[in-house]
């Protein structure tokens, strides 16, 4: 018994384990049980004479407590969870800890994409909460995109099964279930002790938000969560490895060389910019060497779009089918993934290349790096443009004025034939123009609203984004679709001084449209616009383009596509989340509209306009064929 | 013989025609020839190929809108160049014409 005593005061044992090893000795479990009590007395008294040093501080009480205090200690202020009963303990903790504020989303995937969205936003920590591996099920397409995406978003979900009937193919029971999601985790991890909880739980947010950021996921058998635990509750900026690192000065003045001398070079941006609040550097920079400025794919926009040297984003996944410059001798990527979506590179072979990122392993997967500088992008940028303001000659800072007024040249011509758009000899239809409906949102929307966009299909124009104080765009990347309704109630909730307007498809929409509900719950006042074609506009292009003159093209039967017949109607959809709305069906309708949902978000409600889309591209009938599939002749009775 | 021998060259200069023919049909996604087809495949062949849209049949009013859509998806084209194009897709791809599908 004394060794028992000792080893539970050395915290090498458990309280489940210190109490069998009392039974097995002989005592009553109730005996058992008062020694303990007793015994935790003295192992309270003995911690509190332990001086805990600043940010940590030891905790007894249930699995649960510890848990929502360590999520406090983590700095997390919201928790976006599905009701989950075994849960239950953690709802209690909940009452008397108001700091940690609970938002009941009524389907993990749109709550998953509303905690997603307010993490991007705020850049502050947030957990997804879900119940069991049935709910896990739910929120895993959000992790797919939260993976893909690189944004830090922390996941839990317990396991049903309880360690004493565990392996029995229980209730909702998943052998290894924090396996399942390994592969789109950067951290997945089963807690084995309850006082290991706050210790998972740290590890889990330390993961996620270290750069590369990431989704990680925790989880413990629910029993756990009622268990009486002794154990430390430690502040992240504790555990926080801090990863913001300078480059290598070598790769530095490698880069700057090449820079220097360059004669095209091209600069492509990306998400590492927006989420190290480097955007500015990067324009620096820009004008330093006189550079075009481009993107690929990614969430946000990451330069001025109305700065005279961007040249607009890449049209075909490849720097050479810039419409300029052309023959780009030098790029330089700061912060973008590069997501390869073809066999041919996007930097071709016989352009030098300097790839500034946080993520040292995808770098030279794909494009060879003549100058690889593994860095946080606002230290590299600063770095790198000290380097090449020391290289610069009167004769190298003239031929970067040169290039810059010539690029400067081109951007404007290009402002003009983008606005050709408006003399499309449809611009005036109804149903809408899918570019009409853009224009008119892009002409209403304030000067600093932040846009999400889960239009996939649309051509995206007229906004003029400018992460540096003006319009601010979140797109999606890892297209688990139903993330947009979600990502913008997240985002309002944490700007909620923003303008916030959601663009999203039809198709996409109805995946996710839950978190309406949480706009109207919490009063978040976001406008909602869905572009309603009736149909899968993205999937039936590119069915297309991989059957050609196939036997869908030619007899028009397209399975796939149309989801009209009936049609659906967002509006009533949106009424029964308790969010008004309205279908509209003609640019005068839509501008009433877009005024009437002003309206509406300035008195603190949300809107939503169901915007009446013509499908359009190749191959679509007036009035799609649909597959036969009627059971009116098979019924023999009124039933 | 010599009529043969003038047969075979006229034979040999017919294949080599229909060869070049061929040859610059492919290069141009099997489109015809015609004022405007240049323009059309130095412009949309940059992000296009011609699976996508060479089913597509409709008037040059239906081309032109969809020519002004891709401006909507960041094609940098003058109107002129808009035009030329629509009036050779409405032409060479208009209702009328038939398809050339890849599948039988």
């Amino acid at each position: 018994m004394r060794e028992l005593v000792a080893r539970y005061l050395s915290q090498s044992i458990t309280r489940r384990g210190f109490l069998k090893g009392l039974t097995r000795a002989g005592l009553t479990l109730a005996a058992a049980e008062s020694i303990l009590e007793s015994l935790d007395q003295v192992a309270h008294a003995q911690e509190a004479r332990r001086a805990a040093p600043e940010g940590v501080k030891l905790f007894q009480g249930k699995g649960a407590e510890a848990f929502a205090e360590q999520l406090i200690a983590s700095g997390v202020k919201y928790v976006f969870g599905n009701s989950a009963s075994e849960d239950a303990h953690f709802y209690d903790a909940l009452v008397d800890r108001p700091q940690l504020k609970y938002i009941l989303t009524p389907h993990e995937g749109p709550g998953a994409a509303m905690a997603a969205g307010y993490v991007k936003a705020s850049g502050e920590p947030a957990i997804v909460m879900q119940a069991g591996f049935v709910g896990l099920a739910n929120a895993i397409g959000q992790m797919f995109n939260a993976f893909k995406e690189q944004t830090p978003l922390v996941f839990y979900s317990y396991r049903t099964d309880q360690t004493r009937r565990s392996g029995r193919d229980g209730f909702e029971e998943v052998a290894n279930q924090e396996q399942v999601v390994q592969p789109i985790t950067k951290y997945s991890w089963l807690a084995r002790r309850a006082d290991m909880i706050p210790e998972t739980v740290r590890r889990a947010f330390k993961a996620a938000w270290t750069a590369p950021y990431g989704p990680a996921y925790a989880s413990w058998h629910a029993d756990f969560n009622d268990e009486n635990v002794r154990t430390e509750i430690i502040a992240h900026e504790k555990v926080d490895p801090r990863t913001r690192v300078r480059p290598n000065p070598k790769e530095v003045e490698r880069a700057a060389k090449l820079l220097v001398e360059a004669k095209t070079p091209v600069m492509i941006v990306g998400d590492e910019l927006y989420k190290a609040k480097a955007v500015d550097k990067a324009v620096k920079l820009a004008e330093l060497i006189g550079m075009s400025v481009t993107q690929v794919r990614q969430l946000f926009a990451n330069f001025p779009e109305t700065h005279p040297l961007w040249v607009g984003t890449i049209p075909s996944s490849r720097v050479d089918s810039l419409t300029y410059p052309k023959d780009a001798d030098v790029v330089i990527n700061v912060g973008n993934k590069l997501q390869h979506n073809g066999p041919a590179p996007i930097v071709a072979r016989n352009a030098k290349f300097i790839d500034l990122r946080n993520d040292n392993w995808s770098m030279g997967n794909v494009i060879t790096t003549e100058a690889p500088l593994f860095a946080d992008v606002a230290y590299g940028l600063d770095d790198l443009t000290a380097a090449v303001e020391g290289a610069m000659t009167p004769a190298l800072r003239a031929k970067a004025k040169e290039r810059a007024d010539d690029i400067r040249k081109f951007s404007e011509r290009a402002r003009t034939l983008r606005a050709q758009i408006v003399k499309n000899p449809d611009w005036n239809a109804s149903p809408l123009l899918a570019d009409r409906l853009t224009y008119e949102v892009a002409q209403f929307a304030d000067k600093d609203a932040i846009v999400v966009h889960e239009a996939g299909s649309i051509g995206f124009h007229s906004f003029n984004f400018n992460p540096l104080g003006g319009r601010e765009l979140f797109f999606y990347y890892g297209a688990h679709l139903g993330s947009g309704v979600g990502t913008a109630a997240g985002v309002k909730l944490a700007r909620p001084n923003q303008q916030v307007i959601c663009l999203v498809g039809d198709g996409s929409f109805i995946f996710g449209p839950t978190a309406l509900w949480n706009m109207a719950r919490l009063e978040l006042p976001v406008i909602t616009v869905v572009y309603n074609n009736h149909a899968y506009s993205g999937p039936h292009s590119r069915a297309i383009n991989n059957s050609p003159g196939g036997r869908m093209v030619q007899t028009g039967q397209f399975m796939h596509d149309y989801l009209g017949n009936p049609d659906m109607n967002m509006a009533s959809i949106a009424k029964g989340f308790g969010v008004e709305g309205e279908v509209v069906g003609s640019p005068a309708q839509l501008k009433d509209a877009l005024a009437r949902a002003k309206r509406f978000t300035q008195e603190g409600k949300p809107y939503l306009i169901d915007a009446q889309v013509r499908r359009t591209g190749v191959a679509w009938a007036e009035k799609p064929w649909t597959p036969p599939i009627r059971i009116a002749q098979e019924r023999t009775r009124k039933v | 013989m010599l009529s043969y021998r003038l047969l075979s060259l006229c034979f040999l200069a017919g294949l080599l025609l229909l060869f070049t023919n061929v040859r610059a049909a492919e290069q141009s996604g099997g489109l015809p020839d015609g004022p405007g087809r240049d323009v059309l495949t130095s412009k949309c062949f940059q992000c296009h190929s011609e699976g996508m849209w060479k089913d597509q049949r409709q008037d040059r009013r239906g081309w032109e809108a969809a020519l002004y859509r891709m401006v909507g998806r960041g094609a940098l084209w003058t109107e002129d160049e808009i035009n030329t194009m629509a009036a050779y897709l409405g032409s060479a791809l208009g209702p009328q014409s038939a398809k050339t599908s890849t599948k039988e």
